[in-house]
């Protein structure tokens, strides 16, 4: 029951701090998806002929002067089924009740011209976290590649983070009561592996890579015509990149 | 808007894309990674606690029939991940929620761990635990019994899910020994009528819709972005064609599944007539002169003359009064797909669950025969899988005549009638059988009519003994008399054949990711034990020992099987086209082989059940019921080609557009419209159920699995706005369904996203028993919770549509209806 107590005692919370409003798109920095194509076509050759030592890996991330973790998904590709959520339970092997991967779907339009939409959802990697400056700790850090991380050793599981999130990406652990949240999978990036949710797409809908490299496909593709992002006007500059034609739905997580 | 975006897409980065489709290849992702950081994709995963790298066992996933290639990773000892296997041809590097899910089938709190006797009443749920020696002297006594009173065939073995070696070693080796044929499938429940349709058209069933190269997809009620018997295989081939090559896919269904939302366009249709507006596309081709005049010709058994003339009644106009599709859609839809060169056209369940079945896919093959989308590259193929060898056993069995469901059921049920078993067991005319085993199968669950089926399986005058093999305590083990405690597919021996949408066979072998838990034991392993038991001969000791053996035979190391978990040949070529081949006179000369002037086919008649060459001669081949296992080619001018192999329902080498053995038992032998009774009988008011399903669960062995069942515990019926309207329904309302046989009350979903005629109702939930994470009830058979029961924060369990679909097969394949049943929708 204690646990139900401290869930609805972070949901007030977000309540009170959180303005949800309309999502916007970001400037079109004037890249066509035939240029990313493009781009990608001849990276992506590139990648499939060099096999990558484990090692050699690991020094790369550890050598990541001017490196910028992101993440584009590719919502016109993705089919909503839930395999990157799933997948992320199990590397993390995340409790019952709190996701750090989910995926929303919303139907829209009338009877016979219905659709539905999905969106993919998971920490946005912020360059300008709301929850790195609150965590009393510093147990919520930002690493050079951009990535938020916790480190659990460090964590009071206060919930001041839990509640600063505007994207509901982080939760307290019902058993260790410590905040969590999606980390990009650094502890498969860092040993040369794709992140969990990414491995396992069958649509091939998530990108990922240094943004801040100009010859990666995610650079490209994040600077696509029709690419957005969650809440662009809280300045939180999230480093997870949607192409979307149409407006994104509002994430709730499932349940 | 999206399709702008994709037609932009097409034309302008076609080059590009085709790079892109290379790479993504040769890396199994594609997009993934490019510029300074590279990372592979998969083939390795780590602890994100203590970053130790995490052990991979390969092995086959089995939630479901695809059965992909998965690689397991384990972490002190214990099973904390699976991913794609990146080696395999088939699904890439990708599994699926559901396969993602699998190891909650393994740490199931409600897993029966030893083998349980029953103490109370059947049914009661009062168990207690027995050895195996105990378990085991009991099941021998009985199976011993009919063996000395000469009548192994009132054993019956019913299976729901048992693929490549699980089969041959249960079916093959170890019934075929003991000498019981009397063998139940499930297959009647899932697409029975689709399969006879092919065996009636092309030969043996199977079909591959290579839409990675095709231009266009028709897809008529199959939902290939959540469920399809190779389902990732299609799914990301699929969405692939559509995204980087603009491929566009059009999505007939009753509502709007995930795979509606990503077509370019779904077309609602009203339950049952698909084949109306099939056949009007045909009708169109030919009205347009679109056919391929040298197809038809040359390798199908009707002329163009014929074809015209029979679709001609089909007019676009008259499919439109059938179907609500607009004839002006249907007419620009199959000039846009005939000129597709290829296209290939999806069926599944949403058009062949239904009276009309057969005759609907019938109908979709003929299309795609007439536009000679037949095993060409980007069109339908056959399927092309695995040709394992090994170790066979001889032997001939009895069977008792029950498969077929009762007297009259269906006219060609080639793959059984398994969900009307049960009343054929209850009728008793043909006798009943004194021990039912079932293993992998749940017929009060994921039959129609369940009450019914509860009712039969409880009644011990009727079924004197039931084995359930069963990991679960599901609602159909609840009823056993005794229950074996199975493994899970991860803790299993197999090899595997499912096929490959590459064209190019991949084996595939399933090994133990874990020790078995408890006292649980492979099933196939307990045959060999009840083989020695009974004095029968299988040649080989274990499924382990068989899978050495198969892989032996086969040609393959096992040790390397074991490490990579798959093979194929690196230069193999994609299969098309087999039916082209043209053989050699050595090939269709020597003793052994006849040839039919009526029919144009070499045969070898010494395969054929004829006991003597004269006895072949003077019969023939057409009048030989088993003439067709002894095909070997077909003549055409004066060339002997492959053709298309014959099966049970079919006898030349052609593409058997019109059917003989359909005429013979007063069907059309071409494919026309068989109205559905109900349908033309329901009242303006009455709606027609439908079941489906989702990407999360499979039909009814997966929500056990707590990761699934927390996205998806919940199944609303759906109801169109207006129609909720017109009964004064709101979303969320509770509602009354009642068909012929019963009622049910569940949640109204009113939504867009389906057709006015139709209530659409899930099958995956309302489960009364299987474990807590499924039904909310803890296993009579036993529970121990694991380390985040306590988190489970849902209570819901769903309602389940079977209990008011009738058991009704169709009238010629026998498949289950599920899709037909008249219902009143009224507010509770």
């Amino acid at each position: 029951m204690a646990v139900t107590r401290k869930r609805g005692w972070i949901r007030m919370a977000k309540k009170e701090e959180k303005v949800r409003a309309p999502d916007v798109e970001v400037e079109d920095r004037g890249l066509t998806r035939r240029d990313v194509l493009k781009m990608g076509g001849a990276a992506a050759l590139a990648v499939a002929a060099a096999s990558v030592p484990k090692d050699a890996a690991l020094a790369q991330a550890k050598q990541a002067a001017g490196r910028r973790l992101a993440m584009v998904i590719d919502t016109e590709r993705c089919t909503g089924c839930h395999a990157c959520a799933v997948a992320c339970k199990a590397e993390y092997d995340v409790p019952l009740g709190v996701w750090r991967s989910w995926v929303v779907a919303e139907d829209r339009g009338q009877f016979p011209d219905a659709r539905r939409v999905f969106l993919p959802r998971l920490c946005n990697q912020c360059d300008n976290p709301p929850c790195v400056p609150v965590c009393p700790t510093g147990a919520t850090i930002q690493r050079e590649d951009g990535a938020v991380t916790i480190n659990e050793a460090d964590c009071i599981g206060c919930g001041r983070c839990v509640a600063a999130c505007p994207y509901d990406a982080r939760y307290l652990n019902p058993d260790s009561e410590m905040a969590q949240k999606c980390d990009f999978c650094v502890h498969r990036i860092d040993q040369g592996v794709t992140p969990a949710c990414v491995n396992t797409c069958p649509a091939n809908a998530r990108i990922f890579g240094d943004v801040n490299d100009s010859n990666s496909d995610v650079s490209a593709l994040a600077g696509g015509a029709s690419v957005r992002v969650l809440k662009p006007e809280l300045g939180t500059d999230p480093q997870v990149f949607y192409i979307a034609t149409e407006e994104l739905p509002e994430g709730d997580l499932p349940r | 808007m999206v399709k702008l975006t994709r037609r932009s897409l097409m034309k302008l980065g076609v080059a590009c894309a085709a790079v892109l489709a290379g790479a993504e290849r040769a890396l199994g992702q594609g997009l993934a990674l490019t510029g300074t950081l590279k990372l592979v994709d998969g083939g390795m995963d780590f602890s994100p606690v203590t970053g130790k790298e995490r052990k991979i066992v390969p092995s086959a996933c089995w939630q479901c029939v695809a059965r992909d290639a998965i690689l397991c990773y384990v972490e002190d000892g214990k099973l904390v991940k699976i991913e794609g296997n990146p080696e395999s041809i088939r699904n890439r590097g990708k599994i699926c929620a559901k396969g993602q899910a699998g190891l909650n089938q393994v740490y199931d709190p409600d897993r029966i761990l030893y083998p349980m006797k029953r103490v109370g009443k059947r049914g009661d749920g009062e168990w207690k635990r027995v050895s195996w020696d105990e378990a085991l002297d009991e099941v021998t006594a009985r199976l011993k019994a009919l063996l000395d009173e000469g009548h192994p065939e009132k054993f019956m073995f019913h299976y729901g899910r048992m693929k490549g070696s699980d089969s041959k070693i249960v079916k093959d080796a170890f019934l075929k020994a003991y000498g019981t044929g009397t063998v139940g499938n499930h297959t009647s429940i899932c697409e029975a009528a689709k399969w006879t349709a092919q065996e009636l058209t092309w030969g043996k069933h199977y079909d591959v819709n290579d839409v990675e190269h095709a231009n266009m997809i028709l897809n008529f009620g199959c939902n290939i972005m959540e469920a399809h018997t190779s389902h990732l295989q299609l799914s990301q081939r699929t969405i692939g064609a559509v995204a980087d090559r603009g491929v566009k896919l059009v999505t007939f269904d009753v509502r709007l599944s995930n795979t509606g939302a990503k077509s370019d366009e779904w077309i609602p249709i009203k339950p049952g007539t698909d084949g109306a507006v099939i056949l009007a596309m045909a009708n169109v081709v030919m009205d347009e002169g679109l056919y391929d005049a040298d197809f038809i010709d040359t390798w199908t058994n009707v002329s163009v003359a014929e074809l015209t003339d029979h679709l001609r009644q089909y007019t676009p106009e008259w499919a439109e009064g059938i179907s609500g599709v607009p004839a002006s859609k249907i007419r620009s839809l199959a000039i846009e797909y005939a000129n597709a060169k290829p296209g290939t056209l999806v069926s599944y369940r949403g058009a062949v669950a239904h009276y009309n079945g057969v005759d609907t896919e019938r109908a979709a093959k003929m299309l795609d025969a007439i536009l000679g989308y037949i095993d060409v590259r980007g069109g339908t193929c056959r399927g092309v899988g695995a040709k394992w060898k090994y170790p066979k056993v001889s032997g001939s069995t009895a069977k008792l005549k029950i498969l077929d469901g009762l007297e009259g059921d269906a006219a060609l049920p080639t793959h059984h009638i398994s969900h009307r078993v049960l009343d054929a067991i209850k009728e008793g005319s043909h006798g009943r059988p004194d021990v039912y085993m079932t293993y992998c199968y749940e017929p009060v669950y994921a039959n129609g009519d369940v009450q019914e089926n509860i009712d039969i399986l409880k009644d011990e005058s009727l079924i004197p003994y039931h084995v359930s093999i069963n990991p679960f305590y599901t609602e159909s083990s609840a009823l056993a008399d005794i229950i074996l405690p199975d493994v899970t597919y991860l803790e299993r021996w197999s090899w595997d054949d499912m096929v490959s949408y590459d064209m190019i066979p991949e084996f595939y072998i399933r090994q133990p990711v874990l020790p078995a838990p408890g006292a649980t034991r492979q099933f196939q392993d307990v045959c060999c034990e009840l083989a020695t038991r009974l004095g029968l001969e299988l040649g080989f000791e274990s499924a382990e020992d068989f899978i050495r053996q198969s892989c032996e035979k086969s040609g393959l190391d096992f040790g390397y099987m074991t490490s990579h978990g798959v093979w194929h040949d690196a230069d193999a070529k994609p299969k098309y086209k087999a039916y082209a081949k043209e053989l050699t006179p050595e090939d269709y000369t020597g003793e052994k082989i006849l040839f039919d002037e009526a029919t144009g086919v070499y045969w070898d008649w010494t395969k054929s059940k004829a006991k003597t060459k004269e006895e072949a001669e003077e019969k023939g081949y057409t009048a030989m019921k088993y003439a067709y296992k002894g095909y070997v080619g077909q003549k055409i001018g004066d060339k002997v080609y492959a053709g298309f192999k014959p099966d049970k329902l079919n006898k030349s080498g052609f593409f058997e557009i019109s059917s003989d053995f359909m005429a013979k038992k007063g069907f059309s032998a071409l494919p026309t419209f068989m109205a559905i009774p109900e349908h033309e009988a329901m009242g303006a008011d009455d709606l027609i159920l439908t079941t489906y399903k989702v990407n999360v669960q499979i039909h009814t062995r997966s929500q056990n699995c707590k990761w699934l069942t927390e996205i998806y515990h919940s199944n609303p019926a759906w109801i169109n706005p207006a129609t909720a309207a017109k009964k004064g329904i709101a979303d969320g309302d509770r509602i009354r369904v009642t068909s012929p046989i019963g009622e049910i009350v569940t949640t109204a979903r009113v939504t867009d996203a389906v057709h006015p005629q139709v209530i659409a109702i899930s099958h995956h939930l309302g489960h009364f028993e299987y474990g807590e994470f499924a039904s909310g009830n803890k296993a009579a058979t036993g529970h121990e919770c694991v380390p985040d029961c306590h988190n489970k924060w849902w209570s819901e369990v769903g309602v389940h549509p079977n209990w008011i679909i009738p058991n009704a097969p169709d009238p010629v394949a026998g498949q289950l209806r599920f899709n037909d049943t008249v219902v009143q929708v009224t507010k509770a």
